[in-house]
């Protein structure tokens, strides 16, 4: 299992997480009506969580996104990115057993129904995400690289 | 108290010497930090919606922008499609013009319907297991297809279907039967 400790592995996973979470949600940060709209297709939810939702979780994607992009408090990025999945689950599970053929709203833009092959995709996601949280040091890094310019840069003073 | 204990998953001894050590304490308070910078983002970017979702008027704003999605969809794939509002529809249900046809599963239609109206399940009529003419015999009649209203576009796709079957006068119910029966106008169960 050594494999899992590889440092490379974790930028890997990491970057492909976070850039699909910042594909996902700047299109709903600049179109808060439309994800708004497909939160309300699942009929689950009265305006006010609709509404909270609609204006919050696109900005909570952006910065886990960010977050995992940079390795910057990454593992609290991962552990979010993993309750997000799980909400995601969750109510595509409910709508299909519910027999509702609805868009999922997972991408803006990209019609994919909330269906199995949506919980699938999901399922992977999350185990990715809790992959990050377990196992990811972060060593390869922007805080990593920004700690080495900063240690090299008080080196080379101290050399001078 | 061990220092595994105290720090959680990771021990430090077992790491490499750079591994940072685990600590629920920093990942809860980076999640708040997180939440909290969302809430405060989200506020800035888009407080009128926040507004909205709390005045009541959210629910309404949505339907009229699914509506204007649907439109325009049908301006791009399905042009010469006509909508028909609530109102207007209401009119031809009540002169008895005009014929409602549900464009969902007959499963769908038996739970729940706009009263009167005729069950043509557009993937069934798309696989040829329903003959239109056998439910609409008069080509030349009003019809109004109707489905789930929101997003649902299959009424598009069977007026689009019936249209080029011949049948002349078709218009769509983009609020579908959701916005009938909010209306409190007649279904049946």
């Amino acid at each position: 299992m050594k494999f899992l400790h590889n440092d490379y592995l974790h930028l890997t996973v990491r970057l492909l997480i976070g850039a699909l979470f910042l594909y996902a949600a700047v299109p709903d940060i600049l179109d808060t009506m439309g994800f708004a709209s497909s939160i309300y297709n699942y009929q689950l939810f009265p305006s006010s969580i609709i509404g909270m939702s609609a204006v919050f979780v696109p900005w909570l994607e952006v910065l886990v996104g960010l977050s995992l992009v940079s390795g910057v408090k990454a593992r609290g990025a991962s552990l979010l990115v993993s309750l997000l999945v799980v909400v995601f689950i969750t109510l595509a599970a409910i709508s299909t057993i519910r027999g509702l053929d609805i868009d999922c709203g997972c991408f803006s833009g990209v019609e994919r129904t909330a269906d199995w092959l949506a919980i699938l995709e999901d399922l992977v996601l999350l185990g990715c995400a809790l992959f990050i949280f377990f196992f990811d040091s972060a060593r390869i890094s922007l805080a990593s690289l920004i700690k080495k310019i900063m240690f090299q840069r008080t080196t080379d003073k101290e050399a001078l | 108290m061990t220092q595994q204990a105290k720090t959680g998953l990771v021990p430090e001894s077992s790491s490499r010497q750079s591994r940072p050590v685990f600590s629920w304490r920093r990942v809860t308070r980076d999640c708040l930090y997180f939440l909290a910078l969302a809430i405060i983002l989200g506020v800035l970017w888009n407080y009128s919606l926040l507004l909205k979702a709390f005045d009541g008027t959210l629910i309404t704003e949505i339907q009229q922008h699914q509506l204007a999605e649907l439109k325009l969809k049908a301006k791009q794939l399905y042009p010469g499609i006509s909508f028909i509002d609530l109102l207007s529809a209401k009119k031809l249900y009540d002169d008895k013009v005009a014929i409602f046809v549900d464009a969902r599963t007959s499963q769908e239609y038996q739970i729940e319907h706009i009263s009167g109206a005729a069950s043509l399940p557009v993937r069934a009529l798309l696989q040829g297991d329903i003959k239109p003419d056998k439910v609409l015999p008069d080509r030349e009649a009003v019809l109004i297809t109707y489905c789930d209203g929101g997003e649902c576009d299959i009424s598009l796709e069977l007026a689009k279907e019936l249209s080029e079957r011949g049948y002349q006068n078709i218009f769509v119910l983009g609020e579908g039967w959701p916005g009938w029966e909010a209306a409190g106008y007649p279904m049946d169960k």
